[in-house]
């Protein structure tokens, strides 16, 4: 790091992670007549991570088929339920995302997203965070942390990358180093780690600590190590103070707000969007409910049977959010992803569930003032081959990075050594034109 | 009922002795003749190993030892008996067997209780396990099945007199056809006896062993020490077999060091002090620079401050080391004076007319430097110009102080060595006793202590685990991982096993893959060439090549190619390794863009390469014949070349990491990649290297030199951002995210109670998917949490808690790369999760189990509290300011603190709700995990013998100095 600066920018970038935009490294520009520089970038200032895990069967959301039977013997392949129409012509989805079909002409399925990867959840879901297969040689960073080190949070007083959600090395920051991870919580009823006090201390506690950890605080020099982290200390307990923790209070909102939201997972989007609203680049919302239905979206089996609950709590908060957004005019500022390690295949396993299929499966995109269209790609009739248009996981990543006006063909330094940005990963052009 | 009948008195052994109660439960355990039929075997097998036991009860199975003392795998399945000779008196008893699989209690050989056999599968998460998993509950003072165990109930009546009791069980077995972990859970019989309802452990011994939470705690602690003692000698034993090579190894080293020369340690400069050689070499150098910058004044350019991070910056990605484009290098004066392939590019005093600054102001995109990102400013150009115009000054080092700082008092002394070789600070009766100690040789015999002390093997693991990229994953591995060879690791420096004969091991890769064994070195889930991957980290390590580009192309400023690495790779390999795709760089790739790539690719994509020492300058590849047991084995041969004698890399390499570890800075920099820089100090480097191998390649030995060094022990100089390279003075050094955590926990005397780091803990899945990796009693113990499956039934809320404070700190759970140092900036989450977080909760508040609760219960006064706080959490004692500080904050109520007859509300008696792989999709594990998330965060309960006021101010003492930067900082 450049030394000149003095230690608060230091420790405002070492939150907020936007190191790159000052010191430009030396091999970044390389390749500069790309397709990224013809294809303009977007001009989206946050991003919204759903992540289903486990593996949304693409059949009974996104794509879906005809009908098909798990409990016939044989059973026969196809979707689960009937589907409808949308707001946009020819773009069908299954009826429970009723409420999402309303508004698809501000979403785009991206039904041909692939990979052939072992059908394993933490390998996938690794693959789908960093857009990269693992290495022995270095910790690839997840696209939260990307964006977080390329572009800082919007407000530097908040955290760049939050995730409401269970920690894990997919979602962490690799090589960029912990200045680029997340701040985490596991749901809308628990603080962020590290930054909400203990239930026993209130703000009267927390002062007289602070007091008391003064005379501990003035054995260093100003230029010092322990100077910088001491600087560190008092940002950290700047934000377990209410400037900070209020975006957390979603009491805050009314009551109207919070119901049309929904459930856990809607309620975490209403958090996700006070967090876009106070600053925050990026968030990833783990949609991780699995005592709805028991397996969550990981389906097999018995999973299937409740599947449907899963969806209406996406359907409600999808919509709910696209909806706020809109309301609040920032829809085109703020993209919404809906991403998940893994499709589903057409038949249905002995259990009548359904198993894992890397080889084509939707994941959504809405908002982030992309030229949507309702869905984008086709597959063929069994959902599990892309017939037209396929995108491969860095191709969607590349186009996250380009809604977000990030070149997904910049360079991140590992060292010394460059690493694109995305592994040759190209935009979707029709959505950015 | 069951009933048999009494031993006769006249029964006898087989040796023809009288049979009479046991003085021991002995416990054997069977390997052969077993197979996965699920069915009991007859005749049963005969015993491998034995010891004894005080009652029919176990929680672990002694790990087998292989080889050369290294785990290795039990046959899955495997059998444990136990049989003992004891007095039941006469009436009606009540047998309860807990197990993980098939179990039999028989009594004079009649079968009295079984359980059965485990399911085949594994399970996929939504079992109906509930049964198993909901443990029996027999009513107060019960102990419930903590994993799941197997759990039956038989009454017996006895007639009086001697029973030969035996108990065999199963450990392991299958999932499918693959194993599972040859594990045995808490495997007991109790008994309650006639007209009780109270169980114990069934015993041959008089003395009653209740079967409580509280008792079964002392009980397993001592099955614990019988366990550790058992391995050791196994371990002993096997390495015992392997003597008389390594003492020829011995002699090998030894007469190599008498047929090259010693080190000549220079003379000591006027006015510098030193303890012993390692003072003169530092010294020497210290006087050298000191010369060199005399001339140093503030308007001219300061080499080191303004051109070398200039130079490195913008032409070191090219201008360095072997490869150096042009032929010209810029990390060394000799070297740029030189100039490249067309001659020299500056001369002192004569800017204008040098290639160096037409290069970087030319307009020509072919010719201007750097070739690629942006150009130099104008500020650069002419801090150029100026440092040419000036003389090039370019002294070897810089001097960042004009003298040495003093040595350190005896309290920084300690706390600082201790934290240095055992992890943790001193203890309050460790810091008086050392203080008040009057002998002059006291540091040296606090290092020599120090040095024995077995909790160095807990402070070294996490160097180790970096360095090798350890990596296991405690469900479905698939990032990279490794096998858990932690339990080779920690088990390897317990025992002082010199570094070559460690090395040997780990290269020789032999043992149990998930087991322990340095054959969990040897997989990397999901990689494409797994041993390509590990010849990077066997080269950095142990050669400080850094041969991670050459993966997929020659290194573009390293002279190792491609091609080198998986030569190495193939000796691990102990086969020919291809080069698929997916490890090379796409030539179509390689030249887009114009310009001439900055690497290469010589090595073709389905090419073959043979096993071949790839680094003859090191090590002469024939010398090895002698050093190997089997010539045909190219692991053997690759262990011999690296750990040899004439290696001296390999010592000096070694030696300038242990060197870091105590002075904060190598030799040479960076650790694992030797070619990007220079020593410092070249004499000290070798001498170093020779006095390992001198002292049979003993790490402990280069500890015990450096320590006692006037340098280590220098005053901190709190102004150095980086370790001065002259060693003048120490520089305020961040610890290690373990260092932290155990210290928070030693000297708060909080237990560091977590949770078991298992997913599996009723061992239904195969070995492949679910290792268990034990009770963490040490920060080391912890590895990724693995929940990339974001299931809140797969949280262990306790475990987070920890980990989220070392991932804060720079410690990595999921090492699926090697690293040589980390990342330790500051930023704002380490002193949020440090003041509020979970595990700070636990620190914090004055439970009965927390070790300052009595000290704040005392009888003493308050300033005696205030001055024993700061000994046992920083070391020290407060300065008078800070004493009457927190003297008078915690004046009020001190008098009246003590509650007279606190309410200790005893423990609910509640039966547990257990969460593993098999049942873990069930609709009630996401609530009950929520649960246990929930009690993680509220931590324990207060004391009720403190009054709560005061309590809570006496807490907020504690969080001050727990919070203070001492607490994180080497003194």
């Amino acid at each position: 790091m450049n030394t000149q600066w003095n230690r608060r920018d230091c420790l405002k970038l070492a939150l907020s992670g936007a190191a790159t935009s000052i010191v430009r490294p030396a091999l970044a520009n390389a390749g500069s007549a790309s397709a990224a520089s013809i294809l303009p970038l977007g001009k989206a200032e946050h991003c919204i991570f759903f992540w289903l895990g486990g593996g949304m069967a693409q059949i009974d959301t996104f794509d879906p088929k005809r009908l098909g039977d798990a409990k016939s013997k044989p059973s026969r392949s196809g979707s689960y339920y009937a589907s409808i129409e949308t707001a946009v012509p020819g773009v069908r989805v299954t009826e429970h995302l009723a409420q999402t079909a309303k508004v698809m002409d501000c979403i785009t399925a991206v039904r041909t997203v692939n990979h052939r990867v072992v059908d394993e959840h933490a390998f996938a879901t690794n693959l789908v965070h960093t857009g990269r297969m693992i290495s022995g040689s270095t910790v690839y960073p997840s696209i939260g942390s990307i964006v977080a080190h390329e572009r800082g949070a919007v407000d530097p007083s908040v955290p760049a990358y939050m995730l409401i959600g269970i920690p894990n090395v997919s979602r962490g920051p690799g090589f960029l180093g912990a200045k680029s991870g997340f701040i985490y919580l596991t749901d809308t009823k628990s603080g962020p780690a590290g930054f909400t006090r203990p239930a026993d201390v209130d703000s009267a506690r927390a002062t007289d600590r602070l007091a008391l950890l003064e005379p501990l605080r003035d054995r260093f020099p100003t230029q010092s190590t322990p100077a910088d982290y001491l600087a560190a200390q008092v940002e950290a307990l700047r934000l377990s103070g209410p400037q900070f923790m209020r975006h957390f209070d979603l009491e805050q909102e009314t009551g109207t707000v919070r119901h049309r939201y929904g459930g856990e997972f809607g309620q975490r989007c209403l958090l996700a969007r006070r967090l876009v609203q106070a600053g925050t680049r990026f968030i990833e919302v783990s949609h991780n409910l699995a005592f709805v239905n028991g397996t969550g979206w990981d389906t097999h089996n018995d999973g299937q049977l409740q599947q449907h609950v899963l969806i209406q709590e996406v359907d409600t908060a999808l919509s709910a959010l696209i909806e706020d957004l809109k309301r609040l005019r920032i829809l085109d500022k703020t993209l919404i992803v809906v991403a998940t390690e893994f499709g589903r295949p057409a038949a249905f396993d002995s259990g009548g569930g359904r198993g894992h299929q890397g080889t084509a499966f939707s994941m959504v995109l809405a908002g982030g003032g992309l030229n949507h269209c309702g869905a984008y790609g086709v597959t063929d009739d069994e959902c599990k081959e892309p017939l037209e248009n396929p995108v491969s996981i860095p191709d969607f990543h590349a186009t996250i990075f380009a809604t977000l006006g990030i070149n997904p063909q910049h360079e991140l330094l590992d060292g010394s050594r460059p690493v694109p940005i995305t592994d040759g990963g190209t935009p979707i052009a029709k959505l950015l034109s | 009922m069951i009933g048999a009948i009494a031993l006769s008195q006249e029964r006898r052994d087989a040796a023809g002795e009288p049979v009479k109660r046991s003085t021991a439960v002995r416990v054997e355990i069977c390997e052969q003749g077993l197979n996965d039929k699920d069915a009991w075997p007859d005749p049963l097998p005969t015993a491998t190993e034995s010891f004894e036991l005080q009652a029919f009860g176990l929680d672990q199975i002694p790990p087998k030892y292989v080889d050369d003392g290294i785990r290795g795998a039990r046959p899955s399945p495997s059998m444990v008996r136990f049989s003992a000779v004891l007095e039941l008196p006469a009436g009606k008893h009540r047998f309860l067997i807990r197990a993980r699989s098939a179990a039999r209690l028989s009594l004079n050989g009649v079968l009295v209780v079984e359980t059965p056999f485990p399911p085949k599968n594994g399970g996929d998460g939504s079992q109906a396990d509930t049964e198993r998993l909901t443990p029996l509950n027999l009513g107060p003072g019960y102990r419930f099945a903590p994993r799941g165990e197997y759990e039956k109930i038989a009454e017996f009546e006895s007639d009086g007199g001697l029973f030969e009791v035996r108990f065999d069980v199963f450990a392991g077995g299958r999932e499918g056809k693959n194993p599972r972990r040859v594990e045995v859970g808490e495997t007991v019989v109790a008994i309650a006896r006639s007209g009780t309802e109270k169980w114990e452990l069934l015993t041959p011994l008089s003395e009653a062993i209740p079967y409580s939470d509280a008792y079964w705690e002392g009980y397993r602690t001592r099955v614990a020490k019988i366990v550790f003692d058992h391995s050791v000698a196994k371990r002993t034993a096997l390495r015992d077999k392997n003597s008389a090579y390594w003492a020829s190894r011995r002699q090998v080293a030894s007469t190599w060091l008498s047929s090259t020369p010693e080190v000549s340690v220079p003379p000591l400069p006027e006015g510098l002090l030193a303890e012993n050689p390692i003072d003169h070499f530092i010294a020497a150098k210290f006087a050298t620079v000191k010369s060199q910058n005399r001339h140093k004044a503030s308007e001219y350019v300061d080499f080191f401050r303004d051109v070398k991070p200039l130079l490195e910056s913008r032409c070191g990605d090219c201008h360095r080391g072997m490869k150096a484009k042009g032929g010209l290098r810029l990390d060394s004066e000799e070297f740029a004076r030189i100039g490249g392939d067309s001659g020299s590019v500056y001369e002192a005093g004569k800017a204008v007319e040098s290639e160096l600054l037409r290069r970087v102001r030319s307009t020509d995109s072919d010719e201007v430097m750097p070739p690629k990102g942006s150009r130099l400013t104008e500020g650069e150009v002419s801090l150029l110009t100026r440092w040419i115009d000036e003389g090039a000054s370019w002294p070897e080092l810089p001097l960042v102080r004009d003298s040495f700082t003093g040595t350190v008092d005896d309290a920084v002394f300690i706390r600082r060595a201790m934290l240095d070789t055992v992890g943790v600070p001193p203890t309050a009766e460790e810091l008086l006793s050392f203080m008040s100690d009057s002998a002059l040789n006291k540091r040296t015999a606090l290092i020599d202590r120090l040095l024995e002390d077995p909790r160095w093997a807990d402070h070294w693991v996490p160097f180790w685990q970096d360095l090798l990229a350890e990596n296991p994953n405690i469900l479905n591995p698939t990032l990279n991982n490794t096998g858990p060879f932690r339990w080779w690791l920690y088990e390897s420096l317990l025992d002082d096993l010199p570094l070559d004969r460690m090395v040997t091991q780990l290269v020789l890769q032999r043992g149990g893959e998930r087991e322990g064994g340095p054959a969990g070195f040897s997989i990397a889930s999901q990689n494409d060439v797994p041993f390509a991957a590990k010849g990077a980290i066997v080269s950095s390590a142990f050669l400080g090549v850094e041969m991670k580009c050459a993966r997929c192309h020659d290194s573009p400023s390293g002279a190792f190619k491609q091609e080198q690495l998986f030569q190495l790779g193939a000796m691990l390999a102990v086969r020919p390794l291809n080069v698929p795709e997916t490890s090379s760089v796409d030539p179509v790739k390689l030249n887009a863009g114009g310009r001439t790539p900055l690497i290469e690719v010589t090595l073709l994509p389905g090419s073959t390469v043979e096993p071949k020492w790839p680094f003859p300058a090191f090590a002469d590849p024939g010398l090895t014949n002698a050093l190997v047991l089997n010539t045909e084995d190219q692991r053997e041969h690759l262990a011999a070349l690296l750990t040899a004698p004439q290696n001296e890399r390999f010592a000096q390499v070694i030696a300038n990491r242990v060197w870091q570890r105590f002075m904060g800075r190598g030799i040479v920099e960076p650790l694992d990649d030797w070619e990007k820089g220079a020593p410092t100090h070249p004499e000290l480097l070798r001498w170093l290297g020779r006095e390992l191998v001198r002292n049979e390649y003993q790490v402990k030995s280069l500890a015990r030199l450096i320590m006692n060094s006037a340098a280590y022990q220098r005053a901190v100089d709190p102004a150095l951002k980086m370790p001065d390279p002259l060693y003048s003075a120490c520089e305020p050094r961040r610890l290690s995210a373990e260092q932290i955590v155990d210290s928070l926990f030693a000297v708060t005397g909080k237990p560091f109670v977590t949770e078991p780091m298992c997913l599996d803990l009723n061992g239904r899945r195969e070995t492949g998917n679910a290792v268990d990796l034990g009770m963490p009693r040490r920060a080391w113990m912890l590895a990724s949490l693995s929940n990339e499956r974001d299931r809140p039934s797969l949280t262990l809320p306790r475990l987070q808690a920890v980990s989220d404070v070392m991932s804060a700190l720079g410690w990595r759970g999921s090492r699926q790369d090697p690293s040589s140092t980390r990342d330790i900036a500051p930023n704002a989450l380490q002193p949020a999760i440090l003041a509020n977080g979970v595990m700070s909760l636990w620190l914090t508040r004055l439970s009965d189990d927390h070790g300052l609760t009595e000290v704040a219960l005392r009888e003493q006064p308050i300033e005696t509290l205030v001055e024993e706080l700061f000994q046992r959490l920083l070391s020290r004692s407060p300065t008078e300011r800070e004493k009457a500080h927190y003297v008078s904050w915690l004046e009020l109520d001190y008098a009246t603190r003590r509650v007279s007859n606190p309410v200790i509300e005893p423990r609910p008696h509640v039966v547990p709700k257990l969460i593993t792989w098999t049942n873990h999709l069930q609709p009630e594990s996401d609530p009950a995990a929520q649960e246990r998330i929930v009690a993680a965060k509220r931590g324990d309960p207060a004391t009720p013998r403190i009054e709560p006021r005061w309590r809570a101010r006496c807490e907020d003492v504690i969080w001050a100095l727990l919070n203070s930067p001492e607490m994180i900082y080497r003194p």
